[in-house]
């Protein structure tokens, strides 16, 4: 077993910052859609839609913040690493995706027993992290085409002619939250399934040792301790 | 060739033969001024225009009935209640109307053609325009119901498409539509007919729109102002949602979950049993029906939302677009198969989020779970060219215990 280092320069802090805002507006946007949706229990609707309208406002806004921020700020291109670059760069393909594609997808189908090297993130998951924010930017539009007072406003009220008139508009709307789920479930399963050292990184900014790793060459490097503060994984003893 | 011209007498003493007082008249002209976009101080000009009208010419109008029920003929005529808005409707010269005229067969014809040669005149469409079997799927008097549209619409002055099925063809369209039923709108488009077209959907039409918008259209000698779909905006631009009696419960998440239950009685949201008062925009809880006593929220059904409509899209008509009735949401539909999304949705969720446990164990099968497997020392492409090179790649998987190994060791 191996594992990149997870340094902190892989996940600034105003990222992981939007990342603790977008959880917690899934989360909620998630539960009062179902609400709003139907009505399970009686007497929160109105706190159900204040709540869905005001996190849909935050959620939009955060994501255009996330998706700007990505031109300005600097992250590591991949883990395991301290150099740093234009965080646009790690989103869009990089050179350490090129031809990986197929190894990913034979990885988790365990075809392929070694891990692929990467960039900082595997081809898969660029792609999805990729079409995520076209997503969101979905969602607040045909959500704001069922708000009342966006409905009437010429950029809404074609898209709702688009889209098979407000009935419609709320099965797109729908649909697309399950999609949202369902990359939520993949993006979990995944993120934690080989140990659970980028959770603490991206909610708690907690580094951990593992290999080191060169974005430059694409190889591994070494091995990084963070200087013995942390214990190393388990059953993995330095032979010489 | 001219008709001839339908006299009356004079409004106040009809009014009086009817026991409609003068104050009752003046409220209903305020509530046309009003619906007409005109405010409520137009008002007098309402009264002045409706009783200057009793002198002179009316205005003819052909009333075609097509593919419909009759439900809006009866709705408008209320021929058991005579309210103030029939008596302003004699204002208008009803020259042809399959129901309601008096005469029979070949005068009746002779009306229509009549009236269409003077000119000068409104055709009101009820019903959808059958478009299957050549247009032979409804013929009245011998004449193809498509060439009757044609003929009648064609030199109109305006045409108002009263009724769902005259705006989109309504439930006539409904799938699988196999008369080929559409609205006035996309029927008189296909056919290159251009001519102003007013579209009052819901199901049946409210007569007292219907009365704003000939009084309008009267007083005015213009179209009411309308929206994208040639609706009238100020009839269509609020959602019942908005104006609804109920719309306090609501908010207070207080809802009918069961029709017969206690929440029933006490007159909660119909919102869970499929309301769709928030997705549809007309102004019934204002105007309201039937002399304006109630209408269908009031009255303890959930709105079903015959003002949906879509005149260009018969496809869009709202029995498609807004069933089941009871339900939240609309069904969807793959060929003749409907289903509702949510638990298409669920279950491909749960199929994933049971794909996702079983990899899972696949995963701790394959050891992966601690940190996951080793690594490639180098990429499978990068490792294929190397040996088309002749040169030889690594091939040790590199993990923390051998890293030192391959490196310059621990250079970082």
């Amino acid at each position: 077993m191996a594992h990149l280092a997870h340094y902190r320069e892989s996940h600034p802090l105003p990222f992981v910052i939007t990342h603790w805002i977008n959880l917690v507006g899934f989360i909620l946007l998630i539960f009062t859609g179902f609400y709003i949706h139907y009505p399970f229990f009686p007497n929160f609707m109105s706190q159900a839609r204040g709540v869905h309208i005001f996190f849909g406002f935050v959620i939009v806004i955060n994501c255009i913040f996330r998706v700007v921020a990505a031109f300005f700020i600097k992250s590591a291109p991949a883990e395991g690493t301290r150099t740093v670059e234009t965080d646009i760069h790690s989103w869009l393909p990089q050179k350490g995706n090129r031809h990986q594609l197929g190894a990913w997808i034979k990885y988790y189908l365990f075809i392929k027993k070694t891990h692929p090297l990467g960039a900082k993130f595997g081809v898969p998951q660029k792609i999805s992290y990729g079409l995520i924010p076209f997503l969101i930017l979905f969602m607040g539009y045909t959500g704001l085409c069922l708000w009342a007072p966006a409905q009437q406003v010429g950029f809404f009220s074609a898209g709702i002619t688009l889209l098979g008139g407000l009935a419609g508009v709320r099965v797109w709307h729908y649909v697309f939250m399950w999609v949202f789920i369902i990359f939520i479930f993949i993006h979990v399963y995944l993120a934690n399934i080989e140990g659970l050292s980028p959770t603490f990184m991206m909610f708690l900014w907690k580094e951990h040792p593992g290999l080191t790793y060169d974005p430059e060459t694409g190889t591994i490097t070494g091995y990084d301790d963070l200087g013995g503060s942390a214990p190393k994984t388990e059953a993995a003893p330095v032979a010489k | 060739m001219t008709t001839e011209e339908s006299t009356i007498s004079p409004l106040q003493a009809r009014l009086d033969a009817r026991g409609v007082s003068r104050r009752t008249f003046l409220k209903f002209c305020v509530a046309i001024a009003v619906m007409a976009g005109l405010g409520k101080a137009a008002a007098p000009d309402v009264a002045q225009a409706l009783e200057k009208s009793t002198s002179g010419k009316l205005l003819p109008v052909v009333w075609l009935e097509l593919a419909s029920c009759s439900g809006c003929t009866e709705s408008t005529a209320q021929v058991t209640t005579p309210d103030i808005a029939s008596v302003v409707l004699e204002l208008i010269s009803l020259n042809y109307s399959e129901t309601l005229s008096a005469a029979a067969g070949v005068s009746l014809d002779k009306a229509r053609t009549d009236t269409i040669a003077a000119g000068g005149y409104v055709a009101v469409i009820e019903g959808a325009v059958v478009r299957g079997w050549d247009g032979n799927g409804l013929r009245i008097g011998g004449m193809k119901g498509t060439d009757l549209v044609k003929e009648t619409c064609e030199k109109a002055d305006a045409v108002i498409a009263v009724g769902s099925c005259a705006v989109d063809g309504g439930w006539q369209a409904g799938y699988p539509n196999p008369a080929d039923c559409c609205g006035v709108t996309e029927f008189l488009k296909a056919e290159g007919i251009s001519v102003p077209i007013i579209n009052i959907p819901t199901c049946p039409v409210n007569p007292d729109w219907l009365v704003a918008v000939l009084v309008d259209y009267i007083m005015l000698g213009k179209l009411p102002e309308l929206d994208d779909k040639n609706m009238p905006s100020l009839i269509f631009g609020e959602s019942i949602h908005d104006n609804c009696p109920r719309r306090g419960h609501f908010e207070n998440g207080e809802f009918v979950y069961q029709f017969g239950s206690v929440e029933e009685e006490k007159g909660y949201c119909l919102y869970a049993v499929g309301c769709k008062g928030p997705q549809t925009y007309a102004k019934c809880p204002i105007t309201r029906w039937n002399e304006s006593i109630s209408w269908c929220v009031e009255a303890g059904s959930p709105c079903i939302g015959c003002a949906n409509a879509d005149p260009t899209r018969t496809t869009r008509n709202w029995v498609d677009t807004m069933t089941p009735f009871l339900k939240r949401q609309r069904n969807m539909r793959i060929g003749d198969l409907y289903f509702q999304a949510a638990p298409v949705a669920a279950t491909v969720t749960g199929i994933v989020a049971a794909a996702l446990v079983c990899h899972g164990f696949g995963m701790k099968a394959a050891g992966r779970t601690k940190g996951g497997a080793d690594f490639e020392p180098i990429r499978t492409y990068d490792a294929k060219k190397l040996k088309q090179a002749g040169k030889e790649a690594p091939t040790t998987p590199i993990n923390e215990g051998n890293v030192e190994k391959f490196t310059k060791g621990g250079d970082e």
